[in-house]
């Protein structure tokens, strides 16, 4: 494949990654993750008691503010909350503590694309460090599918040209992480695919066909498995307080 | 990245780090041994899975754990806690214990306790307290008995306890200090009746030398 992208990467390739955790010592778990220039904060206050009006009280509710760089609160916000909120309910256990609200707060720090993947990755590494319950980890990634149906993953703000096209269309997936497990091989798949082939969010901006949103499907698929790797990585080192950053190129 | 071991054998991932989804043992193929999970583990129909990251521990002769470092508390039968006192009831003080409910102290639930003698505790009273329910779902509860009085009617001996995990004992001849410190070390796991019981033992020994 031609390195045609501006910064000298390979459609697949995804930008240098970093992670760190316990960075904010009065939340009850934080994270930083930043992929490239791409950099977001995510902090986990919680479990504490008591849920919000409308929801159930017979589980754990959990609330995600998003804070931008800069200006104020506005619908995309918002959206980008709701996605947010739907995602980590989805690998929450949320029946363990009933009745009480975890609250996940993210903090943009800058914005160089793929900015809710970065949020995402951040704020499943938060709820780790928080010691929040969940059912797997979850790694998210954004492909971006060009003029003539080729995919590129993890694309800068800067607009892209990959064989001269422009980008006419992206998603942002995210996927369960890649388990270990003591299981014989096969034994536990879920309708005949193991479990890290399902996908947790979707969401799709621009004009694509079927065709080429599964191959962006599997694209993401094989690049979220070195994520999840690079992920155990840094919660590795994590567990020796001494050194609570890992980066990965 | 993913390595998938042939055989169930939990041996390969004791002392690893585990991370939320792994699958640390099968229990179809260990029909006839029972297994004690601590936190950090899940049993999901015939598999344990991590739902906390952190090392697998394991202890003999059966006990699974993760290990792991968390901010917030999460409410243990049998464990020792500080908590502050937010409100009194009729029937229980309402202590906060920093984890995701407040508690209940039961008012009957100290040494010597009865209608007739109810202590009175302010809100910000700082207490020591022992957690003897903590069920999901429910406010845990507390009580203020504990084996230490026990041995002390009997035996005289200092103590601190700090929440850092460690405990200083002092007291007039060696032979005191190291049975005070195996009753507190061997009543780790038992309950209240049987923790008398084990000091009561304790004591009987002593005395007989």
């Amino acid at each position: 494949m031609e390195t045609d992208r501006k910064d000298g990467r390979t459609p697949n390739q995804l930008r240098p990654l970093k992670c760190s955790r316990n960075i904010l010592h009065r939340a009850h778990g934080s994270a930083s993750w930043s992929q490239g220039e791409t950099k977001v904060l995510a902090a986990v206050y919680g479990p504490k008691a008591g849920t919000k009006k409308n929801e159930d009280p017979e589980k754990a509710c959990i609330e995600v503010i998003w804070k931008p760089k800069t200006g104020q609160i506005g619908k995309a916000e918002k959206e980008c909350e709701m996605i947010m909120k739907k995602t980590i309910q989805s690998i929450c256990l949320l029946t363990i503590n009933p009745n009480t609200t975890t609250s996940v707060i993210v903090q943009v720090v800058n914005d160089d694309g793929a900015l809710l993947p970065c949020a995402i990755n951040a704020a499943c590494a938060a709820l780790v460090d928080a010691g929040i319950p969940l059912k797997h980890l979850a790694v998210a990634i954004c492909c971006c599918v060009a003029e003539e149906g080729s995919v590129v993953l993890d694309p800068t703000n800067v607009i892209e040209f990959v064989f001269g096209q422009q980008m006419r269309g992206f998603a942002y997936l995210v996927f369960p992480n890649s388990a270990l497990s003591a299981l014989p091989e096969g034994s536990y798949l879920v309708n005949g695919e193991p479990l890290e082939h399902g996908i947790i969010t979707s969401v799709t901006h621009g004009v694509m066909s079927v065709d080429e949103y599964l191959k962006c499907v599997d694209r993401g698929r094989a690049a979220c498995a070195k994520l999840s790797g690079f992920l155990r990585n840094s919660l590795q080192k994590s567990q020796f307080p001494s050194d609570t950053s890992s980066k990965a190129a | 990245m993913e390595t998938k071991p042939s055989n169930g054998s939990p041996a390969k991932f004791v002392d690893q780090l585990v991370v939320p989804g792994d699958v640390i043992l099968d229990l179809s193929t260990m029909a006839e041994q029972t297994i004690k999970l601590g936190g950090g583990l899940r049993q999901d129909c015939d598999a344990i899975s991590v739902i906390k990251a952190g090392i697998l521990r394991f202890s003999k002769p059966n006990k699974y754990w993760v290990e792991s470092s968390q901010k917030r508390y999460v409410p243990c039968a049998e464990d020792s806690v500080l908590g502050i006192v937010v409100d009194c009831k009729p029937d229980n003080f309402l202590v906060d214990i920093k984890g995701p409910s407040v508690a209940f102290l039961p008012v009957l639930a100290f040494e010597g306790g009865t209608r007739r003698n109810i202590p009175r505790f302010e809100a910000g009273t700082l207490i020591y307290v022992r957690v003897v329910k903590a069920n999901t779902g429910m406010n845990p509860e507390l009580s203020c008995v504990d084996v230490l009085e026990t041995l002390g009617k009997k035996l005289p001996f200092e103590i601190a306890v700090g929440l850092n995990g460690r405990v200083w004992v002092n007291a007039g001849s060696p032979s005191i200090v190291i049975v005070v410190g195996n009753a507190i070390m061997k009543s780790e796991s038992l309950t209240k009746v049987q923790q008398k019981i084990m000091a009561e033992k304790l004591l009987q020994r002593v005395q007989q030398e």
